[in-house]
């Protein structure tokens, strides 16, 4: 009698189990199935179509407007089906970089003001600069992990494996996300650390450029190693070359490239290593190119956004030195002076 | 006449120059103009210009070369670790003392005691004045077996010891360890690639130099403050006047919760699993053990290197005893 009760009980709730199972899978069916179909579609538009003509695209501005609006709704799609986390990546190093762009005009400000000598006005904006550097950060952040998901790339693993990456789009992708976890890095520090970036991800960026080849994407590869050599000279292989004639050798493999992250990257380095040297020569060698580049008009995108890079180095200096930005015909020099000497003139004495 | 004018338009020309001067400052930080430090030192730099000192900065990611510059006349002020500094000024170089100040608390009051006005004196010797002192983290012992939980374990460990750092290497050799000389860009290779088992860091190191690697599944990292690291700004004695010296021992003071935000947030970033939680008993021990260390290295004797500052001695002893009046140091005999 007992166990006929026990037996019943345990058919109800076995009964129960299956009817839940079902409706569970039944939900699912019937709320997912446009939704996630959409999603999938969008996904592989956003793969095949969206993303190449972003990336020739040459207002990083309206780019970053595309990070910022279009983000939110197309990673939402990971609800209802597999994370588009290489175009998820991408939208998310846009809208970092928008992000970044009002931290600059912030930490100018705080130049200006610390120049004049109003310093409350300094302190504010300084203030202000580290939030917005903080959330870049934390946007670089989430780039840099949607890109190692992306494809599949565990980044801490030993010993490290290099994803398999189908076409150019994924190698470009992959290494902009290693670029992009740096550039986590830097923004954190400049923020006061608000937002707590772990700092492994340099040593982990410098093992996995490895990966991709270096003079097709410009030099980059290896101008990301370099940047890390100088910053934990223990990662530094032996034998390897000194990591300042790695960047030289990286900046002019990206102009005959058409593809100047390199030249942002070797300014990137002088600054954080005080060589005005260096820098002054990455943002003249970025000027001079101009005349004779030929930009890999695939990736437009990428060559303007290192622009801004230079451009940014360039308008820093001439602020914490002169006050101001630095004027468009001054861009590529370091100082307002102008070179006059060789110039011929006319006598007046006739004329007095 | 005209002479007199002229000299008092010269000096109304040349006084408003005067009064926003420029200081040249050299700082280290690992990682350069990108790193927390000189992030917290341009912070630092603001609040003095509001003081009418112009501090100029310029990264060094090589603290020797950083103190080198200055002592070539490249810079009028250095911000270094203490480690470095400890020449320019014994008494502040001596915070760092092993063992001296087991807990940030103990730091606390220790800077906040050095930042009052009273002690201006003590903050200048030979001719250069301390501008500031900020704290960059406790030093742990990074261990790559747990087992190495007691004094006793160390013994036969090689351990990377910094080979400039004379109180280090006696303490290495105290617990009769294997000095592995090493500098700061290369004990975490060593430790990650297992030519040592044990290295000394502040917790930034364990994630921005991989030292979980030479961790292993196996190690961890001692919860014991081994010495407190600093970092120190300064300048030769003419640079700033009294007033202004003791401006900027106020702000880098004031500074003392945003330094401990970063080192409570590199600290957090160490897994709780990955600490070796020591006995109190033990503690206790191992505090016997620095203190009769530190006295040998105040005095210069049994083989030890005279490098620590009886004046700082006792008066981190005074916070120890403040904080922990049952500690049996606080009845010693020989008390620093």
């Amino acid at each position: 009698m007992y166990q006929l009760a026990t037996t019943g009980r345990l058919c109800v709730a076995n009964l129960k189990l299956l009817i839940a199972g079902a409706a569970i899978l039944l939900a699912g069916c019937s709320a997912n199935p446009i939704y996630s179909t959409t999603g999938v579609v969008l996904a592989n538009y956003s793969e095949d179509e969206a993303t190449p003509y972003v990336m020739q695209m040459s207002d990083p501005q309206m780019a970053c407007a595309l990070g910022e609006g279009v983000d939110p709704l197309l990673y939402s799609f990971k609800r209802v089906t597999d994370a588009p986390d290489s175009t998820g990546s991408l939208l998310m190093l846009l809208a970092g970089n928008c992000m970044e762009y009002r931290a600059w005009d912030a930490e100018l400000r705080y130049l200006r003001a610390d120049f004049r000598g109003d310093v409350p006005g300094a302190k504010d904006a300084r203030e202000e600069s580290k939030r917005l550097y903080a959330k870049t950060a934390e946007r670089r952040y989430k780039s840099f992990q949607r890109a190692m998901a992306a494809y599949e790339f565990d980044p801490a693993a030993e010993p490290m494996e290099c994803p398999f990456l189908y076409t150019e789009q994924d190698e470009l992708t992959f290494l902009l996300g290693l670029l992009t976890g740096m550039q986590a890095i830097v923004n954190d520090a400049n923020s006061g650390a608000l937002a707590g970036i772990p700092r492994n991800i340099a040593p982990q960026a410098e093992r996995a450029a490895a990966c991709i080849d270096d003079a097709k994407w410009g030099g980059l590869p290896n101008a990301i190693r370099a940047l890390v050599w100088l910053l934990l000279p223990d990662t530094r292989p032996e034998l390897s070359p000194d990591p300042w004639q790695m960047l030289d050798h990286s900046a002019e493999l990206g102009i005959e490239k058409g593809f100047r992250a390199s030249l942002a990257l070797k300014a990137v380095a002088a600054e954080t290593f005080g060589r005005p040297d260096k820098l002054k020569e990455a943002i003249a060698q970025f000027a001079d190119a101009e005349a004779t580049i030929k930009v890999w008009e695939d990736y437009r995108l990428v060559d303007e956004v290192a622009r801004g890079v230079i451009q940014f180095s360039s308008d820093k200096y001439w602020t914490k030195h002169y006050g101001y930005r630095t004027p468009r015909s001054f861009f590529g020099k370091m100082s307002p002076e102008r070179q006059m000497e060789d110039v011929e003139t006319m006598d007046l004495d006739d004329l007095l | 006449m005209f002479r007199k004018s002229l000299t008092a338009l010269t000096l109304a020309a040349v006084a408003p120059l005067a009064s926003a001067q420029s200081v040249k400052l050299c700082v280290f930080d690992v990682i350069g103009a990108n790193g927390d430090f000189y992030n917290m030192v341009k912070d630092y730099a603001l609040e003095m210009k509001g003081h009418g000192v112009d501090f100029d900065l310029k990264p060094y990611t090589d603290e020797g070369v950083a103190v080198g510059d200055f002592n070539a006349g490249q810079c009028d002020a250095v911000a270094a670790t203490d480690l470095r500094t400890r020449p320019f000024n014994r008494f502040t170089g001596t915070i760092s003392a092993v063992g001296a100040l087991p807990t940030y608390d103990d730091l606390k009051t220790l800077l906040a005691t050095l930042a009052q006005p009273k002690a201006a004196p003590l903050m200048k010797q030979n001719g250069y004045e301390v501008l500031g002192i900020i704290p960059a983290g406790a030093g742990y012992l990074f261990v790559n077996d747990r087992s190495i939980d007691t004094a006793g374990e160390l013994a036969g460990k090689r351990m990377a010891t910094l080979d400039y750092q004379k109180d280090a290497i006696h303490m290495v050799n105290f617990v009769k360890a294997t000095v592995v000389p090493s500098d700061i860009t290369n004990f975490a290779g060593k430790f990650n690639n297992g030519s040592v088992d044990t290295a000394y860091a502040p917790a930034f190191a364990y994630e921005a130099l991989e030292l979980y690697k030479g961790i292993g599944d196996k190690g961890g990292v001692v919860d014991y403050p081994l010495a407190q690291l600093t970092l120190q700004i300064i300048a030769r004695d003419d640079v700033l006047s009294d007033e202004q010296a003791q401006q900027s021992r106020d702000v880098a003071w004031a500074m003392f919760p945003q330094a401990m935000d970063l080192i409570h947030g590199q600290e957090k970033a160490i897994p709780e699993d990955k600490w070796i939680r020591i006995p109190e008993k033990d503690i206790r021990g191992y505090q016997e053990m620095f203190r009769q260390n530190r006295l040998e290295m105040r005095d210069g004797v049994n083989g030890a290197p005279d490098v620590y500052d009886p004046k700082m001695l006792g008066l981190m002893s005074k916070i120890r005893c403040a904080s922990n009046p049952a500690a049996s140091e606080c009845t010693a005999a020989n008390r620093e």
